[in-house]
């Protein structure tokens, strides 16, 4: 059995009286897409937020790929391979596209060099210019990424994990605020990234969430509800009434399971 | 076909020229007291560059740079009337002393962000100002202290001097340009991508990799640096020091002279300093209350025009770019049939 | 004139004027996310119409009533011309008020001059107490401080303006989505703070020198009473005034005073890095 590419040991997250986290044990396999639902209010990101260091854990670990990275900080996180989406998406608004992804690429380096002129830098143009074209972003190179659709803004992001070669993914709510165009763009481009790198993506669109996942985990109240594939999950009555919900909701669970 | 990129090219040339050629330009257009308030203004644009490094680029407004500065001018002040240090190495001292203390108290300080941060810059300026002043014997405390004047070098028979207006203008012209230029490459280097990026969206810049906290301090040692170079080429200019270019109001000005000036640009700090130094000159001799033209023209500018002079006409070439980016796409789509 | 009990009392009295003064700072501060640079001068201003007040009408008492009114309308007015117009570009508002600092300063030296001048005590004379004459004039002075401070306190509590403002410093968006009409309260803010800080003016010009500069000392003292006493902490910051120029005034009856200084600013360094709510928070509520 080989390494989790991510797990949690009992992980927690107080905010004064509230428990956000609660010794939360997860385990996410290589290899298989997975997603995290769950109603508002289950700690589904601040459990990212704990995992990409912007939230310190009050208990209990964090490991990737079998290295302890509790603790550390969101650069550290990050230097290891492991990238987010913001739930809010998050770039950087008065810089170009290109611009964004040339200091995402170029973040990765230890060392920032303070004289050499950043246009002389071949190789780091060069996979802008790759992602720019894999994102469907080309045109908009020079806008402002403050500027861009939020359906682009989103693309943008995703481009943004993808261009430091990321070994770990964390996508949160990537199609929220989307048109049905601009989510089946997103769709097709996070299916093509899951055959090369490892995701964990949070979703409240079902339909994308039993499109794409291999494997689900439904949080509730800062802990794990259930955890399995789609069918086991769609099954499962516990969700189906902490989530799922009313019974008018089972047929349209049922026509995208038959769909 | 005029282009942005041209019109900045040509400006520049231009600028270039005029400044290289002031000493003998000015007294025969003017007077000769005026070579030397381009020079004061060459070493403030200097100082208000370092506010703009900090504020500009990484969006951290410190309130604070006359420590620096002050340090800068003391290295000097004091290594040459109580060390009796000669000029080169009182020139180092200064500059050291600028670059130590701003890695000291950036490390304290660069924790901090908005308005802490702008606190915590005035109130380190203020205890060494406070302690420059208690320690009257050693640093004239505000009334300063004057000292004689080393010569720069001597090579065969010609003695460079500070004495010489001509020498001590090109002088002062050559280190502030090779400090601009050195600005310059830094904002288009990597690092300065690194800046820009800290600046625009702290958090995204940390997910991505980028050590927020420590290129942060690298902006505040180089910003120091600037101040303290600064600081020392006053001394040396006006052979005097005192605690009193410690005080906030010397930083507050700065801050008034790069955002008027245009933050975020490389000539800003220039034009913002030179804007005021000029009007300073002109309006005090007939009305004594400049100041007031400082503090409405400080309003007037973060109302509307919060990107400053050098802003603005960016605006206004990038407008100018696009229109004839357009007339050009519009005539070849007219000639195509 | 170093004798210890003279010099702590000084320093209780004065502790209690900048109470009055950095409390107005404070709600600048806490409700318009505003670094006021020019907050000193609100307080020389003070000291100068009081001066004014008495040379129009020969009646110290009348600034009592008078300045604190003409300091909460310039408040106000600055706010409307001056801090609103900028309420987007929030980082330059810091810029804003230096200028404005300088401004006010000049117009006081075209209007006042440069020469600093005194104002006699309008209640002369000495009152014998703990072994030594103290002037009458800074026990009432410190009367004054207390009874406006609890009256601050009281309008912050109990009238609905206060309540108002109290609303909008804890939970801005809470406080517009439950109705409180923000703008309004922004320039009461503004007026009231810059009122206290006249206040303090009045009460403080028979026992300093009235001239353009006395902002500039008293601005330092302020920050770090407000700092010091916590951000949003109105008692904490009252005290921490009051404690910091007590321990001053003990300080320099053997020490420099800018050894004084130089220590209630490092003080402050550390309480912004360490304990960035400041000392007072959980002991006041």
């Amino acid at each position: 059995m080989t390494e989790p590419v991510l797990r949690t040991e009992n992980l927690s997250k107080r905010f004064g009286g509230l428990t956000a986290v609660d010794r939360l044990n997860l385990s996410i396999p290589s290899g298989r897409l997975h997603a995290i639902i769950g109603p508002n209010g289950a700690g589904k990101t601040t459990l990212f937020n704990l995992v990409s260091g912007l939230l310190s854990a009050d208990g209990g670990h964090v490991f990737f790929r079998g290295r302890d990275i509790t603790g550390l900080k969101p650069h550290e996180v990050s230097r290891l391979g492991i990238k987010r989406t913001m739930q809010i998406k998050s770039v950087f608004a008065q810089l170009s596209v290109a611009e964004n992804l040339w200091v995402t690429r170029n973040a990765g380096k230890r060392f920032q060099h303070p004289l050499r002129a950043a246009a002389r830098d071949h190789e780091t143009r060069e996979r802008v210019e790759l992602v720019l074209e894999q994102s469907g972003l080309s045109a908009l190179a020079d806008r402002p990424a403050g500027t861009l659709s939020y359906g682009d803004v989103a693309l943008l992001e995703i481009g943004m994990a993808l261009i430091s070669d990321p070994e770990l993914l964390l996508l949160d709510e990537p199609t929220c605020g989307m048109s049905p165009a601009e989510t089946e763009r997103a769709v097709a481009r996070i299916k093509q990234l899951a055959r090369t790198v490892d995701i964990v993506i949070i979703e409240h669109d079902m339909s994308v969430v039993f499109e794409i996942a291999d494997d689900i985990t439904v949080m509730t109240q800062g802990g794990i509800l259930a955890s399995g594939r789609p069918d086991q999950i769609s099954g499962d009555e516990r969700v189906r009434e902490a989530y799922l919900g009313r019974p008018e909701d089972e047929d349209y669970v049922e026509d995208v399971i038959n769909a | 076909m005029m282009t942005p990129h041209v019109i900045a090219r040509v400006m520049l040339i231009a600028f270039g020229v005029f400044l290289v050629s002031v000493p003998w330009l000015i007294p025969a257009l003017l007077n000769p007291f005026w070579v030397s308030v381009v020079a004061e203004i060459m070493i403030w644009s200097l100082f208000a560059a370092s506010v703009n490094l900090l504020f500009g680029y990484v969006g951290l407004l410190s309130f604070g740079q006359a420590l620096y500065f002050g340090f800068g001018m003391y290295g000097v002040a004091i290594g040459v009337a109580t060390l009796g240090l000669s000029f080169w190495p009182a020139f180092g001292l200064g500059i050291v002393a600028a670059v130590v203390i701003a890695l000291v108290s950036g490390i304290l300080a660069v924790r901090l962000t908005w308005h802490y941060f702008a606190i915590i810059t005035v109130v380190f300026s203020l205890i060494f100002y406070f302690f420059a002043v208690s320690v009257k014997p050693l640093t004239g405390g505000d009334d300063g202290i004057n000292f004689a004047l080393p010569p720069t070098f001597s090579i065969g028979g010609y003695t460079g001097s500070f004495g010489d207006a001509s020498f001590q203008y090109f002088f002062i012209l050559a280190t502030v340009a090779l400090c601009f230029f050195l600005m310059h490459r830094v904002i288009q280097s990597p690092l300065g991508k690194a800046f820009v990026a800290i600046r625009d969206n702290d958090v995204r810049a940390a997910l991505i990799g980028l050590n927020v906290y420590q290129i942060r301090l690298i902006a505040f040692v180089m910003a120091g640096f600037l101040a303290g170079v600064s600081g020392a080429l006053f001394a040396f200019f006006g052979r005097y020091a005192s605690a009193s270019y410690m005080f906030y109001h010397v930083s507050g000005e700065a801050v008034v002279w790069a955002i008027v000036g245009g933050a975020g640009t490389l000539f800003g700090p220039i034009v913002g300093t030179t804007l005021f130094i000029v009007i300073r000159e002109l309006v005090s001799t007939h009305w004594e209350h400049h100041a007031l033209i400082v503090g409405a023209m400080a309003i007037l500018v973060v109302i509307l025009a919060p990107k400053g002079l050098v802003g603005l006409w960016n605006e206004w070439l990038l407008r100018r770019g696009a229109r004839t980016a357009g007339a050009a796409v519009k005539t070849k789509l007219q000639t195509e049939p | 004139m170093d004798i210890l009990p003279i010099l702590a009392l000084n320093g209780l009295i004065w502790g209690l004027i900048i109470a009055l003064i950095a409390l107005g700072l404070s709600i600048i501060f806490g409700l318009l996310d505003i670094i006021n640079l020019a907050h000193g001068d609100f307080f020389m201003v003070g000291t100068v119409l009081a001066w004014f007040t008495l040379a129009l009408t020969g009646n110290f008492w009348a600034a009592f009533l008078i300045v604190p009114l003409i300091g909460f309308l310039l408040g106000a007015l600055i706010q409307r011309t001056v801090i609103q117009p900028i309420r987007n570009v929030a980082a330059l508002t810091i810029v804003a008020t230096f200028g404005l600092s300088l401004i006010l300063q000049e117009v006081v030296r075209m209007t006042f001059g440069t020469t600093p001048r005194r104002i006699l005590p309008p209640i002369p004379g000495t009152f014998p107490m703990f072994g030594i004459n103290y002037d009458i004039y800074r026990l009432f002075a410190a009367a004054v401080a207390i009874i406006a401070l609890a009256g601050f306190f009281a309008f912050l509590h109990r009238t609905k303006l206060g309540t108002w403002m109290r609303a909008v410093r804890h939970d801005r968006e809470t406080a517009i989505a439950m109705g409180v009409p923000a703008q309004r309260v922004y320039v009461l803010t503004f007026g009231v703070g810059f009122a206290l800080a006249a206040l303090g003016g009045v009460v403080a010009a028979p026992i300093t020198t009235v001239e353009f500069r006395t902002g500039v000392d008293i601005l330092p003292f302020c920050f770090m009473a407000v700092i010091i006493g916590g951000l949003g902490n109105l008692p904490g910051t009252a005290a921490a005034a009051v404690l910091l120029a007590f321990l001053e005034g003990i300080i320099q009856s053997f020490a420099d005073p800018t050894v004084a200084r130089i220590s209630s600013l490092v003080l402050m360094s550390a309480v912004l890095l360490v304990r960035p709510q400041g000392l007072f928070k959980g002991l006041t509520k």
